[in-house]
């Protein structure tokens, strides 16, 4: 994995994030998942909250929880916002769904499908499994939904008093390869579903995190951009977290922007009059 | 990173409208039919996989191909665009358009797309076509891409869905966009399809109107015989520019995206709070937002789409929000003609509110035969009324506890 090359680099950060995880599990674990108890230190779920989330909900989920879990003390939720950007998410329910629709007609379709299958409903069962307040958005959709998510998520930072939250959950959440299926919506393969937890916070309030987030918004439209693979991203999360050589990743936006993740480094403590008195 | 501060922060207006709707396709015909009380609401062809043998709905009758100049397609290569790209293209170019922004070297424009399930929507229309695309595993770009490329937009282009909101909040974050100093213009808004998974997935949660022996009577929002409510199709677009920007250029002020407030219930993934603290804190916060007390409100865009519970939740966020001027402030639901447009709806119901501080008039709740007692409001059943009107606003709630009010002042 290179870094990339950071243009323009600015000197104050966006925001910090207080905790992250990253999970990810093949397609055959997920069930296993939904019922799971939750890590000890975070929150408990409403009892069976996820047996209708779609596979990357699951994930995802499992991912906020792991963050929390991670966290010293424990995190007030009520006034924070999610951002979710799956990447094409509801697959296997939607072809179930469709298979089924073409055999039974419409009284086999599942009332779950819209609810926990659209865009919004990552974002919306976080928001609601952790009653959380601020507002909840479903992201992207795609594959370029990593760098729409992120920067959603700095337009939530933005909005100021209209955003009504102190706190954003970040989430990204993807299948490595996508499910094959056949005309049932049976899995062919077992691929892997994949999510990262960001909880991005002012960077006023964030001196003490390691890591931050810089959006810069300079850099002209790229002919063509990849979209940023989020295993990668996974990873560089946890090796600019870790303190690994890895200190900075960058995610284009396909119009130009690039969110930089950065590993802050620490500042030198000199010792204080408090300390010397107490020796 | 410094939020906003909006006492300080330059206006932002709409300098361009587009719509594709069941009233129609530009702003003075769906004015027009809004404060006659048209209804959209027709019987459609129930399809091979219909659960009941007669259905309704608010479809587009009609998707006006743009100027090749405002989106690079000759009309019939538009023609050959899949039904969902062209509900999204057709309102975003008309939106640029009416603007008259030269897009060729010109401001820096964003785009905010507001769609909630694209992607069950393309698989299921493919898969009704005969395709297997569902099955497989191909990932490919999503519908704000290709509008981006085709509008010729460089700037930010972002899909965000919030279920029944999407288009609000799509508003809200170009808005932002605009605050931040990231775009100099932004397209926004947001468009939906009538599908048959979606119409039976509805149905079956009961969310639906079963009036089967009448449709025209079915979407009958805060009526004491309310029973689900309508799907609608289409949806609207806009241009924002900061007034400053749309005043050196000369362009037309439509209205000034003056207030958001946007709250979570964090309750039930499909049932709005029965507590209507977090919505009325979404209204309350709109408000603050744009600087206008309770009874500077001259009229309320309801969400109300006609089912038992969420009109009477809205009824109460209403009442918590705008206190003791809530007997003193028109409400109406736009819904009772449009149908529910889902991801479009909150985009259309701003157009409404601009309509309504255009003809200077309220649209009215058309089937508000009987006011449920539970929605205690100033209705406007059944026909329009003049009244003054400088600013309104416009709630949206969706599923997962997602609520959303936008403000709209005239220009």
């Amino acid at each position: 994995m290179t870094p990339l090359p950071l243009r323009q680099r600015r000197e104050t950060p966006d925001c910090g994030i207080r905790a992250h995880a990253t999970v990810e599990a093949p397609l055959s674990a997920v069930a296993a998942l939904r019922d799971l108890p939750p890590p000890a230190g975070s929150p408990p779920l409403p009892p069976r909250f996820l047996r209708h989330c779609d596979e990357q909900t699951v994930v995802a989920v499992r991912a906020v929880l792991d963050a929390l879990a991670r966290l010293p003390e424990p995190q007030p939720l009520d006034r924070c916002g999610v951002v979710a950007a799956p990447c094409q998410a509801g697959r296997i329910a939607t072809a179930r769904s469709l298979a089924q629709l073409r055999v039974g007609g419409a009284v086999t379709v599942s009332p779950h499908i819209v609810p926990q299958c659209s865009l919004h409903s990552l974002a919306g069962a976080v928001s609601v499994a952790l009653g959380m307040h601020g507002p909840h958005l479903g992201i992207g959709g795609g594959p370029d939904a990593l760098a729409e998510g992120l920067f959603a998520a700095m337009t939530l930072f933005h909005g100021g008093a209209a955003a009504g939250c102190d706190a954003v959950w970040l989430l990204a959440s993807a299948w490595d390869d996508e499910p094959l299926l056949d005309l049932s919506g049976a899995p062919l393969n077992d691929p892997v579903c994949r999510a990262v937890a960001l909880l991005l916070v002012p960077d006023a309030e964030a001196t003490d995190e390691r890591l931050t987030l810089t959006l810069d918004v300079s850099g002209a439209p790229p002919a063509i951009v990849e979209p940023t693979s989020l295993a990668e991203f996974c990873r560089a999360v946890e090796m600019c977290a870790a303190g690994s050589a890895l200190t900075a990743w960058g995610v284009s936006c396909p119009w130009g922007a690039e969110v930089r993740l950065a590993a802050r480094v620490p500042a030198v403590r000199m010792p204080g009059p408090r300390r010397r008195e107490a020796a | 990173m410094s939020p906003t501060d909006r006492s300080t922060a330059e206006p932002v207006m709409i300098t361009g409208i587009g719509a594709v709707s069941p009233l129609g396709c530009d702003f003075a015909e769906i004015a027009e039919n809004l404060l006659a009380g048209r209804s959209g609401v027709q019987v459609i062809d129930p399809g091979d996989y219909a659960r009941e043998p007669v259905q309704f709905a608010a479809p587009v009758t009609r998707i006006p191909a743009p100027p090749p100049e405002a989106c690079g397609l000759a009309a019939e290569e538009f023609e050959r665009l899949g039904r969902l790209e062209r509900l999204c293209l057709a309102p975003a170019a008309a939106a640029l358009v009416d603007a008259g922004i030269d897009r060729q070297g010109g401001p820096r424009i964003g785009l905010v797309l507001g769609l909630g399930a694209e992607h069950l929507k393309v698989w299921e229309l493919d898969f009704l076509a005969g395709g297997s695309d569902v099955f497989g595993d191909g990932r490919d770009r999503t519908v704000v891409h290709r509008l981006a490329r085709r509008l010729g937009i460089r700037g930010p282009a972002v899909t965000v869905a919030a279920a029944c909101a999407s288009s609000g909040y799509a508003m809200a974050m170009g808005r932002t966009w605009l605050d931040a100093g990231w775009v100099d213009a932004c397209v926004v808004g947001g468009c939906d399809i009538l599908s048959p998974t979606s119409i039976a997935a509805f149905y079956n949660l009961r969310a639906l109107s079963r009036r089967n022996d009448d449709p025209g009577k079915a979407s009958r929002p805060f009526d004491g015989d309310r029973d689900g409510f309508v799907m609608g199709e289409g949806g609207a677009f806009f241009v924002l520019e900061r007034r400053r920007d749309a005043v050196a250029r000369g362009a037309r002020l439509r209205g000034e995206l003056a207030g958001v407030g946007m709250s979570s219930d964090g309750a039930h993934m499909v049932i709005p709070s029965s507590d209507p603290v977090h919505a009325s804190r979404a209204i309350a916060a709109a408000l603050t937002d744009a600087a206008v007390a309770p009874d500077e409100i001259d009229y309320v865009n309801a969400h109300a789409a006609g089912t038992p519970v969420g009109d009477v939740a809205e009824a109460g966020a209403i009442r918590m929000a705008l206190g003791d001027a809530t007997d003193g402030v028109p409400v109406s639901s736009t819904k009772s003609m449009s149908g529910h447009m889902i991801s479009g709806a909150a985009a259309f119901e701003a157009l409404a509110c601009l309509a309504a501080i255009d003809r200077q008039a309220v649209p009215p709740t058309v089937n508000l035969d009987r006011p449920d007692p539970q929605c205690r409001l100033d209705h406007v059943p059944h026909v329009f009324r003049p009244r003054r009107i400088r600013v309104a606003a416009s709630n949206s709630f969706g599923f997962g506890g997602s609520n959303l009010c936008l403000v709209l002042r005239a220009a």
